[in-house]
């Protein structure tokens, strides 16, 4: 038995020393980032969709005011599609 | 790990449906609070897309 190579997984440079639990977190924590850009440019998408009609000289008051509530209903549609899809009802 | 790729995969799957449920329910500009039909839209929205999805996995298998 070799226990000198990296287990199945592992890519080389990760640091065989690394527990699992240290790895796991660094895992999650690369999602987090992740999920979190993602978001963010989705709401770009979506808010510049919704909010800027037609780009003026700079952002007017209603744009901005459209653009924080767009980002709230946003945050809040995401917690209304997530219960109806984890949530069970007979 | 199976956990955390099941967990990857239930937030990819609300990111989505986010995402298309949004366009097709919040229709005008956005307001403080969603009216009662964006809701009563983004309540159903999810599970009628998981019924469609049934519809359309069964109907591309007995078509093999």
């Amino acid at each position: 038995m070799d226990f000198s190579s990296p287990s199945p997984g592992m890519s080389p440079g990760m640091g065989g020393g690394q527990s699992p639990e240290a790895l796991m977190e660094q895992v999650q924590a690369q999602l987090a980032q992740a999920y979190a850009e993602e978001l963010i440019e989705t709401l770009r998408g979506k808010c510049f969709d919704k909010c800027i009609t037609k780009p003026g000289s700079s952002l007017s008051s209603g744009e901005s005011s459209c653009i924080s509530r767009c980002v709230d209903r946003y945050m809040e549609a995401t917690g209304i599609i997530s219960r109806s899809l984890f949530t069970q009802k007979r | 790990m199976h956990e955390e790729q099941q967990r990857v995969m239930m937030n990819e799957a609300v990111a989505k449906l986010t995402s298309v449920c949004w366009d097709k329910c919040v229709t005008s500009v956005p307001g403080s609070k969603f009216s009662s039909s964006e809701y009563s839209c983004l309540t159903h929205c999810a599970k009628r897309y998981a019924d469609m999805s049934m519809i359309i996995i069964k109907s591309t298998q007995s078509k093999k």
